[in-house]
């Protein structure tokens, strides 16, 4: 004898346990970083003295603006299934390049009133080479990005304190240092750059390639996506990107230095993990980058203020980079590819 | 989504929307301790900890409350917190930059806000930015410690090919310590061939592969200087996979020289392998800069630069200098 069949029940059915739904729901929402971004900021100005202030605001975005810029092409990389480690080293290759060009005593635009445009020009035709480089190896040669770009890290690195012989550069001129040192330009640099790859992203057909790219190569490349040349495209820009960091952080020292960005790797990938971009490509978008690079910044400089020593900081800022990665593998778990 | 920007802009806006500064902290309010931020570039070697601590425990002694902040090596992040340190409008600035030209914008920054600056150590470029500077004279200390190992060379009565370890060329310190080393030997070629100048970055690692390579590449070599004291155990690890580490007096001793003083070159003086090294004060360099700043802040005229007399301890002096050398007090606690 067969069971009765159960009675139609229109309403859709519910979860079968309540709480991990809304924490999927609040984990894939687009705005749970940056909501985590205002908790964080409520939770520690009562105690960090200077916290709540303008004058730290402004502190705030100065920073946090370059490290925005290298992450916007991290996030392109990693949503087409890549990564580039070399970013750190494109920062410090342009910054001499262009330092070296732009010096008032030495350099060969010394005194032209060209020369911090032909400068940020060199500076940003570098780094797109760089990231030529990096896509040609990548697409052509067939190599793993990982190994490609810590290549370049290592070996445009080097040539960066080769060619300066480790020394920094500095007497550029006021208008190129203006671009990074002054907040309105910094601002307005930063805000064309993050619109132009959000429009890329998600309002252009290289967009969708992209991140059909990181979502499955083989059957992007199977629908007709020319996946080599989507992928040289996301390492070009990248470089791109980063070289443009570069005349934001050149400004703000004012000086050209071989190590300039040096130490930034782990909070450009971090940032952009940390925002919800997946290191598992397909799924990444620039709000989401630009929280992530706020919620880090706000980390960081907030035990700062706290006065905690850079170990401290660092092994904090580690720890929140490792939850946002597990939070990453669960959101790539439970929302399949949603975008 | 279309919450999103205001989502963005809330943290923005609480920080900014607070109170416009920090008001307990204002230079010139009476009756309250100054608060002195200390920003060091590294904490990587003894010198920098023992100077770091040495202005920690001089300012607790004074009374006044330390904000410290390292940039471990990243000039943007040294910047942020010179920054950080001009939000919350502390009384001085004690700084050790990377460099000396990128952090000519930090000092900029604190003259801007009226905060007197001090930099530990090492020197900026000459520029329109106002900063005291309390440092050695290292070209004048180097001189005289790679004069007394020269000494100690032409005793042998033979020539010897020596190498120089060079530090990061972006430090005038390394730079001040190089043209020592030259000015030094120059004069003296009879006695001392340079065969080899390593560039150190200031880095151990490239330090090791640098004397190891030289090594090979001179298996005669027998003077070796460093410019500073924290690449000496690189130099004697190499020394030692070559089986060249012996102790002053035993035949093939490699003449070894260095600059700053640490504990590891007071033991090796102690043990009879180092012949020489000049000796930074860290205790006067820190008592100075400490000064300076509540000179500055009292309106008392204070030299741009404070130097640092320093000396050479070799094993001659070794007794009567010990007690002053920094490394020496770290080795005995």
């Amino acid at each position: 004898m067969n069971a009765p069949a159960a009675a139609f029940d229109p309403r859709p059915p519910r979860p079968a346990h309540p709480r991990p739904a809304r924490l999927r729901r609040a984990l894939l929402a687009d705005g749970f970083v940056l909501g985590l971004c205002g908790l964080y900021a409520a939770a520690v100005a009562p105690f960090t003295p200077g916290f709540a202030t303008a004058g730290n605001a402004v502190n705030l975005l100065v920073t946090l603006l370059p490290l925005f810029v290298v992450a916007l092409g991290q996030t392109v990389v990693l949503i087409a299934g890549g990564i580039d480690l070399s970013v750190t080293a494109v920062i410090g290759l342009a910054s001499i390049a262009g330092a070296m060009a732009m010096n008032a005593q030495t350099g060969w635009l010394a005194g032209s009133v060209w020369a911090a445009p032909v400068g940020v020009v060199l500076m940003l035709a570098i780094g797109a080479a760089v990231g030529a480089g990096n896509g040609l190896a990548v697409t052509r040669l067939r190599m793993p990005a990982f190994i490609v770009t810590l290549a370049g890290m290592m070996g445009y690195g080097g040539l960066a304190v080769w060619l300066t012989k480790s020394k920094a550069i500095n007497e550029l001129p006021t208008a190129f240092n203006a671009l990074g040192g002054r907040l309105g330009f910094a601002l307005l640099i930063a805000a064309a750059a993050g619109g132009l790859v959000h429009l890329i992203l998600s309002r252009s057909l290289f967009g969708r390639w992209l991140y059909a790219v990181g979502h499955n190569a083989r059957a992007a490349h199977i629908s007709g996506v020319p996946v080599a040349g989507v992928t040289f495209s996301a390492y070009v820009g990248s470089g791109l990107l980063a070289a443009l960091a570069a005349v934001l952080l050149t400004g703000q020292a004012e000086t050209g230095s071989p190590v300039l960005g040096q130490r930034i790797l782990l909070d450009v990938i971090g940032a952009t993990v940390i925002g919800g971009t997946s290191l598992f490509g397909g799924r990444g978008k620039v709000l989401w980058t630009l929280s992530g690079v706020l919620f880090l910044k706000l980390v960081d400089n907030s035990l700062n203020l706290l006065n905690l020593s850079l170990f401290t900081i660092t092994m904090v800022k580690g720890g929140v980079i490792l939850l946002a990665a597990v939070l990453d593998a669960l959101r790539t778990r439970w929302a399949g590819f949603r975008r | 989504m279309k919450s999103l920007p205001v989502l963005l802009l809330l943290p923005l806006a609480l920080l900014a929307g607070c109170s416009k500064s920090t008001p307990p902290t204002g230079p010139g309010t009476a009756a309250r301790p100054l608060v002195i931020g200390v920003a060091f570039e590294t904490l990587q070697t003894e010198y920098w900890v023992a100077g770091f601590e040495a202005i920690r425990a001089d300012l607790k002694q004074r009374g006044y409350p330390m904000l410290e902040a390292v940039a471990d090596g990243d000039t943007n992040r040294q910047f942020d917190q010179v920054r950080n340190f001009i939000t919350r409008r502390v009384d001085g600035i004690i700084l050790v930059p990377k460099d000396s030209k990128t952090c000519l914008p930090m000092i900029k920054a604190a003259n801007t806000a009226g905060i007197p600056i001090v930099l530990f150590n090492r020197p900026a470029d000459r520029s329109d930015a106002r900063a005291v500077t309390v440092v050695a004279d290292n070209f004048a200390l180097t001189r005289e410690t790679v004069a007394y190992l020269v000494a100690e060379a032409g005793k042998s009565g033979r020539r010897h090919q020596a190498m120089i370890l060079i530090g990061d060329l972006g430090d005038p310190n390394a730079i001040g310590r190089r043209d020592g080393f030259d000015a030094a030997i120059k004069g003296h070629e009879a006695i001392i061939d340079v065969v080899a100048r390593i560039p150190t970055e200031w880095n151990q690692e490239k330090a090791q592969a640098g004397v190891v390579n030289a090594l090979q590449a001179h298996p005669d070599l027998s003077f070796i200087f460093t410019s500073s004291d924290f690449l000496l155990p690189s130099i004697v690890s190499a020394l030692k996979s070559a089986g060249r580490y012996h102790k002053i007096g035993a035949p093939g001793h490699v003449i070894l020289g260095g600059f700053d003083g640490d504990a590891t070159a007071y033991q090796m003086l102690k043990d009879g392998y180092l012949d020489a090294t000049g000796v930074q004060d860290v205790y006067f360099e820190a008592r100075a800069s400490v000064q300076a700043i509540l000179d500055l802040r009292a309106s008392k005229p204070v030299p741009d630069l404070i130097p640092d007399p320093g000396f050479v301890i070799h094993q001659g002096n070794l007794v009567a200098k010990a007690p002053q050398m920094w490394g020496a007090r770290l080795a005995r606690k």
